[in-house]
């Protein structure tokens, strides 16, 4: 009853936050700077780990479809699964995953530790409100990093499966082939598809860990339990509304 | 805060997004054949069967367009197709459903039509033809089995005379072998007859049957070839000597291997080998028919595979014939 | 240049914008605990109030209550005569709290957290913000660490820092929750000249949270002190050389009686 109780206190605060950050947007241009240091931190400072994730998603996706296809013939469609996994479900799930491991953590342990030493309580006293300094930065970088993040995860993954789809001995298709099932059989709305769920994963991920980084009482231990809850939260909601954004975009 | 550095490179990060985003957007959009929209024809058919939106449309095997949509007209199924509008149709051809592979996925197809008929406007509705699919076929299978059954139980009927329809067929046999029983043993004394004087050799088919010379002028030829086959033999038996020679590092192969004469030796016994089986071959009805000796057709047989092995070692000229032929030897 | 006295007013028309603060019948709980007891006292536009009182007694959330970090269980807390917890206020009224850990922002450097204010408020142009974080920092004997971040602080650097920062602001009511306990002397004496410059020059309001006796003698206008969530004594400090309170000449004139320690005497 009580968990029941935290949990619709906390979907209320957020929808609260996400309404006072949304009006503050037309202060973005304003908040330029805050906007790009977000944007480095949470696009270009994570790349290089979703880069590294997804080539190897792409490379098991293409082994383990490759490992199934042996005994079935068309091993060129391979090209064509990897594709669409990557495109429209592990590409943006598992930039959104890393997004909650290397943004959505450090979110809610900044802003914590903000709570907890006050800082949020100044910027309160100099009426600065923190949902317009520190969360619609960052919500708006993120809507803005999600699709090159996720693009990009999916080319690396799909040349990762190529790769592999070519100098593995049982698999061995070339990659013009693995290509070309992918380019006749997918379409740019599976790659969109896949763009728009990163979109709508990263703007809730950011949303809930600010929303939790900012409601943390009590000393700095609390600031760990805070990250614990923000990534547990957005790990949840991630693969809940991964089903329902699926749902909504077929 | 304002880094200046981090702007770049953030824009930089941006743009790169935008570029991959746009290259994949070329890609998979350029592997359409519908760039614009194309114009419609409507097709309708007795059943779409497993026909979906998207499914392609082809003409000849190529790609000329998709499925817009399908939808029920009155007591008939049609689906609108999306043809480029690079491609124009005749107002004969005519379009079925084809199944391309067992998990059901179908394509339209569109045949080409007559060269002089008039093209197809958008809009217009194209002829159709309905192609049998899997499960039709098998329930066609299905009711040719109750047919056969019921057929052959007709038969049956027919045959062993039910009492009701008369005599049956066998009964009838029968009856008209006892009418006509003086005809044909007439016709079987002529039979006799025949047979009897081709036995004495005469007549063509006689003399051919019966003619021992002829079996005897086989029977040299086929020496002659064996003789051939035992040249050819020890010829691969000096080679695999060499071949011998050479694994046990006698360091006869560079002799071998750039002596130009003997290349052309080898090559020379090959063309012999090869004038021989191929008269074989030539032959290969009469000599099938008449080699008793079964041992000699298997000889040949062997050489003549080897032969043809060497040959294609032999296909090249120069000293680096000779490794091929080594090479053909050693395996 | 450091004297304040002699700076140019960083304030605009200070006179007519001091603000007054009352307090009705406050009470605080924090779930089962009663932390404010029914406290009432209000503080005249331009007064310096020096709130007075053990650890733990509750001052530091009466002044949370004033810029409306903390909501009143029950009872009123009026700045400028309109509830402090109003947006009004908010937008209307400069308040500036010195937190007593500062509450400094540890990201920034302590420049940038001086011009935070100004720069989200659009007070001037960069140069002109630039002017009034360097002077609020030579005020503060700060001027060499302008570029460190709050980590690179020692405690009492960070209370000068959170004092400066909330002079930048140029606030009409001000709040210190103990600015000088972890100064030195000389330093503790320079904020008490601060404090009496804004009120004298500026007009500003100020309720100062302090167990400093000299600085509560010298620049308060009345001093307050709060015990055990209640206040137990309101008067000009001239009143405090002879308090009627036992517990207030307790707390103002400790003894230190090795014979009879005071944690002996509890224990009994
Ligand atoms: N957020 C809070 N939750 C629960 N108790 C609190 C909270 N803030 C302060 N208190 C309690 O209120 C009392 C007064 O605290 P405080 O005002 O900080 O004391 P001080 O007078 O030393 O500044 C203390 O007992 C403290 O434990
Ligand atoms: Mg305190």
């Amino acid at each position: 009853m009580r968990t029941l109780n935290r949990v619709l206190e906390g979907i209320g605060s957020t929808i609260l936050l996400l309404l006072r950050s949304v009006a503050y947007l037309p202060t973005l241009p304003r908040q330029f700077g805050r906007f790009v240091e977000q944007c480095y931190l949470i696009g270009y400072t994570t790349l290089p780990i979703v880069a590294i994730l997804s080539f190897f998603i792409g490379s098991v996706l293409a082994l383990q479809s490759g490992y199934a296809a042996q005994n079935l013939g068309p091993k060129q469609f391979i090209g064509l699964l990897v594709g669409l996994t990557m495109a429209r479900e592990l590409g943006p799930v598992m930039v959104a995953v890393l997004l909650t491991g290397r943004v959505g953590s450090a979110i809610a342990a900044e802003l914590a530790s903000m709570k907890v030493y006050q800082e949020i309580d100044a910027l309160e006293t100099m009426n600065i409100p923190p949902a317009r300094m520190l969360v619609m930065p960052r919500l708006a970088a993120t809507l803005f990093m999600m699709p090159v993040l996720t693009i990009i995860a999916d080319l690396v993954g799909w040349f990762g499966g190529a790769i592999i789809a070519k100098y593995t001995s049982f698999i061995a298709i070339e990659p013009a082939s693995y290509f070309a099932t992918m380019r006749q059989y997918m379409d740019f709305d599976d790659v969109l598809n896949g763009l728009i769920k990163a979109e709508v994963f990263g703007f809730v991920i950011v949303l809930v860990c600010c929303n939790i980084g900012l409601n943390t009482r009590g000393g700095p231990r609390e600031i760990g339990a805070a990250v614990t809850r923000a990534v547990v939260a957005s790990l949840i909601l991630i693969l809940v509304l991964d089903y329902f954004v699926t749902k909504a975009l077929m | 805060m304002n880094n200046p550095q981090q702007a770049a490179r953030v824009g930089l990060f941006f743009l790169l997004g935008v570029a991959l985003t746009w290259v994949t957007f070329e890609t998979l959009s350029g592997g359409k054949i519908l760039k614009d929209d194309g114009y419609r024809l409507i097709a309708g058919f007795e059943t779409l069967k497993e026909l979906k939106v998207g499914d392609e449309v082809r003409m000849a095997g190529v790609k000329i367009g998709d499925v817009a949509h399908t939808r029920l007209a009155g007591r008939r199924a049609e689906a609108v197709l999306r043809i480029a509008s690079s491609v124009k149709i005749k107002s004969d051809a005519h379009a079925s459903i084809i199944m391309a592979g067992l998990i059901g996925s179908n394509y339209i197809g569109i045949d080409l039509g007559s060269a002089n008929a008039p093209d197809l406007p958008p809009g217009a509705e194209i002829q159709t033809r309905s192609t049998p699919d899997l499960n039709s076929v098998m329930t066609q299978i299905g009711e040719m089995g109750k047919k056969l059954e019921a057929a052959l139980g007709n038969l049956g009927g027919a045959l062993s005379g039910d009492g009701q329809g008369g005599p049956g067929l066998l009964q009838k046999v029968d009856l008209l072998v006892t009418e006509n029983r003086e005809n044909l043993s007439k016709a079987t004394a002529n039979l006799q007859e025949i047979t009897a004087k081709v036995n004495r050799g005469e007549g063509t088919l006689g003399r051919m049957i019966n003619d021992p010379s002829l079996h005897d002028d086989l029977v040299a030829s086929i020496a002659e070839i064996k003789a051939g086959a035992t040249e050819a033999k020890t010829f691969l038996a000096n080679a695999q000597s060499i071949v011998d020679e050479v694994k046990a590092g006698k360091g006869a192969i560079g002799a071998l291997v750039f002596d130009q004469k003997a290349g052309d030796d080898l090559k020379a016994s090959i063309a012999n080998l090869r004038a021989v089986s191929d008269k074989i071959a030539q032959d290969e009805g009469t000599l099938g028919k008449l080699l008793s000796d079964d041992s000699i057709l298997r000889d040949a047989q062997a050489i003549m595979k080897k032969a043809d092995r060497a040959l294609d070692g032999m296909d090249d000229t120069g000293p680096i014939t000779a490794v091929g032929v080594i090479a053909n030897g050693l395996f | 240049m450091a004297d304040p006295q002699t700076t140019r007013n960083p304030f605009t028309d200070a006179e007519s914008q001091a603000v007054g603060v009352e307090i009705h019948d406050l009470s605080k709980r924090f779930g089962q605990v009663e932390v404010l007891k029914q406290i009432s006292f209000s503080v005249a536009p331009g007064e310096i109030f020096v709130l007075m009182g053990p650890s733990g007694s509750g001052k530091s959330v009466l002044l949370k209550h004033i810029v409306a970090l903390e909501k009143p269980t029950s009872g009123r807390v009026l700045v400028d005569g309109r509830e402090a917890a109003s947006e009004e206020i908010r937008e209307t009224v400069r308040m500036a709290l010195v937190f007593q850990a500062g509450a400094l922002f540890n990201s920034m450097s302590v420049y940038d957290n001086l011009a935070l204010y100004p720069r989200e408020h659009r007070v001037t142009n960069e140069q002109g913000i630039r002017e009034k974080v360097m002077r609020a920092l030579q005020i503060l004997s700060l001027e060499n660490a302008h570029q460190k971040y709050p980590s690179e602080l020692s405690g009492g650097m960070k209370k000068r820092v959170a004092i400066a920062r909330a002079l930048v602001m140029e606030p009409q009511l001000m709040l210190y929750d103990e600015p000088t306990s972890e100064l030195d002397p000389v330093m503790s004496a320079t904020i008490s000249e601060i404090i009496a410059t804004l009120k004298e020059q500026y007009h500003v309001t100020s309720i100062v949270v302090s167990h400093d006796r000299e600085l509560a003698l010298n620049i308060a206008d009345r001093v307050g002190i709060l015990m055990g969530g209640r206040l137990v004594f309101l008067g000009p400090p001239a009143e405090l050389a002879q308090p009627k309170d036992p517990r207030v000449a307790d707390f103002l004139n400790p003894r230190i009686d090795l014979q009879n320690p005071r944690f002996k005497q509890l224990e009994t």
